[in-house]
């Protein structure tokens, strides 16, 4: 089991993580949760021994690695956000070198390779300069040479931004396989709620350097178990609209993307009466309107007062 | 595992072109373009280096020398030994001997002997850059300052200022006959007549002989060896700006999380850039001795002085990649490959030969790890030995001790950029 104690990093005078606690056990999918600038890569780059912490702890299987990081490092794979692989070598070149700076002996290297391209699908295409793959097939092989050899662990920083939603499925695919078939476990950072609902048993949500909620999705939700959220779609943008809506004390995390607007009530509350008094006095058409469960978005919007891509 | 972070070097490099075309390429042109450009006026093939020397004689050397004799007192009998060296050690002799019996000398200064009436039209005409006026009675008086200590004649000289370098040499010339003028004349003072014939020119002359004896560089040499050591100087740039985009990439946290230790990271730019270096080398020499026959008569010096100039530009990527890594910019190896290279080519010689210029700069220029990889190079193309070597190697030596402890204390222990 990974562990992250009382976990903090000032940059001279800005602190980007405060005080963080997170475990890790094997063989499941932690989601760390958060829009951009909330801490996640620099809680990543602490867990994985990259950058030491002002304060706190980094335990493996309650061991402190801090001092020294090389058998944390040898359970360890890691998918930075960014691409980091040679572009002027082929995919093949490029997991020979990553394989063998991991002193794989070269038979299982050999192997490895195959199943690896195998698994993130460039096996028709292994002796092509990555400079020549597309943005998605790259994000592809950036996870692959993390998982060659196989870690306990895997970290995988945002993998999924700027890429094709076709890339964006086989990658989400491929680590739910991997970790179904190998056990291994995986800290999965995004500010995509869909991926890390689909993907994660459990969930910590960050922002601003700090783990606001923690938990499994069905506990995390639960902080608005009594609430529903409404989706409403009109046939145009109306600020009017929107200024009576936030008037309305029944409603609550009112986010409005032009002309459609999410809000949500308490559960049993009859709100269509006002709904369609307010359409009607701001000369507004409502074109449709759902009730759902919340989401983790609605979680985050209900927590920060903010949407999680703003 | 080290090797891997060598192979991956070489397959990078060589897989760019740009690298290839600045590292390769671009040498083989300027060393064309520079030994055929400047190879002429290097190898002194002009005009200005024939010097055109008169001596205007007052008197009839001969006569002068018979007149010493006839008003020698009688009681100083000269024996045949002592006439032939007092005949074989007058100093207008002696001069225009050395002048045209030595061959360097002849390639060198023309010499024209004249009677006096001509003197006012030699002086006049501007048609020879050095005129010496030999006065009457010079040669008797010059023996009589020998013998019986009396007052030592002088001789005129006449430089044409216009000629500067000619004058200079001409200067140099005179000098060292004066030099010898006056030896062989302190010499007599001290009561030893007999032996000062024996202090011939031949000695001394032998002394000048073993200064001049490193042979000339032909341009081609010379802007092979230069264009070398400056080229060789891009490898540290441009493997320590390599290296930065590993960190810039994320490609150096996976290194260190292989557990390779960032020490032995820093130790594979080392090692690539002398492997690099020596590359760059053979090509480059290939080429000149395949275009310019250029060959080494030793040639273990010629390794030694590549492989200890490698290892410093190995030390010199080594403390960019650090100050890269420090500052998180690609900064100090932009700056090294754009101004810097620039800077230590000019004080190490490879644009031109600086030994014309101040002895100062000459001294700075020996400091550059690629000054002192020239000089060293133009000894082994001369002959030189390892002893000749011995200030080279100590510069190069000091410097890559230095810049490499520099860049592993500078070097940075974890990765991440966040």
């Amino acid at each position: 089991m990974i562990e992250v104690v009382n976990l903090s990093k000032n940059f001279k005078r800005v602190t980007a993580v405060e005080q963080v606690n997170l475990y890790i056990e094997p063989g499941e999918i932690v989601g760390l949760l958060g829009p951009n600038g909330a801490g996640k890569s620099t809680t990543i780059a602490m867990l994985s021994t990259l950058i030491s912490p002002t304060d706190g702890d980094v335990l493996l299987n309650h061991k402190s690695i801090l001092k020294n990081p090389s058998e944390l490092r040898g359970v360890l794979g890691v998918v930075p956000q960014e691409i980091a692989l040679y572009e002027d070598l082929t995919a093949k070149e490029n997991l020979q070198f990553f394989g063998s700076i991991q002193k794989m002996p070269k038979q299982l290297l050999a192997e490895r390779i195959d199943i690896v391209l195998e698994q993130i699908g460039l096996q028709d295409e292994p002796k092509k300069l990555v400079k020549h793959y597309s943005g998605g097939m790259k994000r592809r092989l950036n996870i692959g040479v993390a998982m060659l050899h196989e870690p306990k662990y895997l970290i995988m920083d945002e993998p999924t931004v700027g890429i094709d939603p076709q890339s964006r499925n086989h990658i989400l695919k491929t680590v739910k396989t991997l970790n179904e078939n190998s056990n291994m476990a995986i800290i999965y950072t995004s500010h995509y709620m869909e991926e890390v609902e689909f993907l994660c048993n459990r969930i910590y949500i960050m922002d601003k350097g700090k783990i606001i909620a923690s938990g499994t999705k069905e506990e995390i939700k639960a902080v608005l178990s009594s609430e529903n959220t409404v989706h409403v779609k009109l046939e145009f943008h109306s600020k009017s609209f929107i200024n009576d809506l936030m008037d309305q004390p029944m409603l609550s995390n009112i986010n409005a993307k032009e002309a459609e607007i999410t809000f949500t009530v308490a559960k049993g509350m009859d709100f269509l009466p006002m709904l369609l008094s307010l359409c009607e006095k701001n000369n507004v058409i409502l074109k449709s309107f759902q009730v759902e469960e919340p989401t983790l978005e609605d979680v985050f919007l209900h927590l920060t007062g903010r949407a999680l891509r703003n | 595992m080290f090797i891997a972070l060598i192979k991956k070097q070489i397959k990078l490099l060589l897989r760019s072109p740009s690298e290839i075309l600045t590292l390769f390429v671009m040498p083989i042109v300027l060393i064309l373009i520079l030994s055929y450009a400047l190879g002429p006026l290097m190898e002194g093939d002009s005009e200005m280096t024939i010097i055109e020397l008169a001596i205007i004689h007052h008197e009839d050397e001969e006569e002068q020398i018979q007149g010493f004799i006839d008003a020698l007192p009688p009681n100083v009998v000269l024996d045949q030994k002592t006439s032939g060296n007092i005949e074989n050690s007058l100093p207008v002799s002696m001069l225009v001997k050395e002048l045209e019996n030595n061959n360097e000398m002849k390639e060198l200064i023309h010499v024209t002997q004249l009677d006096a009436k001509s003197l006012a039209e030699v002086k006049k005409s501007g048609d020879y850059d050095v005129v010496l006026e030999i006065p009457s009675n010079f040669t008797k008086e010059y023996l009589d300052a020998k013998f019986f200590d009396q007052e030592k004649p002088a001789f005129n000289v006449y430089l044409n200022e216009s000629e500067q370098i000619t004058s200079t040499i001409v200067k140099e010339i005179i000098d060292y006959f004066q030099q010898q003028y006056t030896l062989q004349s302190e010499l007599s003072e001290s009561g030893v007549i007999i032996d000062h014939t024996a202090l011939s020119s031949q000695k001394i002359h032998s002394t000048i002989r073993s200064v001049d004896s490193l042979e000339e560089v032909p341009s081609s040499v010379y802007y092979t060896f230069s264009m070398t050591v400056m080229f060789m100087l891009f490898i540290a740039g441009t493997l320590a700006s390599q290296s930065f985009i590993e960190k810039n990439t994320h490609i150096f946290d996976r290194i260190l999380l292989a557990r390779i230790h960032s020490s032995t990271y820093l130790l594979s730019i080392i090692v690539s850039s002398i492997l690099f270096s020596l590359l760059q080398v053979f090509v480059l020499f290939t080429f000149s001795y395949f275009v310019f026959n250029i060959s080494f008569a030793n040639w273990e010096l010629f390794l030694l002085l590549s492989i200890l100039f490698s290892i410093v530009i190995g030390a010199i990527a080594a403390l960019l990649s650090s100050i890269n890594y420090r500052s998180n910019s690609a900064g100090a190896s932009n700056l090294f490959s754009t101004a810097i290279v620039a800077i230590l080519a000019f004080f190490g010689g490879s644009y031109f030969n600086i030994s014309s210029l101040s002895p100062f700069i000459v001294n700075v220029g020996m400091l550059t790890p690629n000054g002192a990889a020239l000089d060293g190079y133009l000894k082994i193309a001369q002959n030189g030995s390892l002893n000749d070597l011995l200030p080279n190697i100590t510069v190069l030596s000091s410097l890559a001790f230095l810049l490499m402890l520099i860049a592993f204390l500078l070097f940075p222990k974890r990765g991440g950029i966040v």
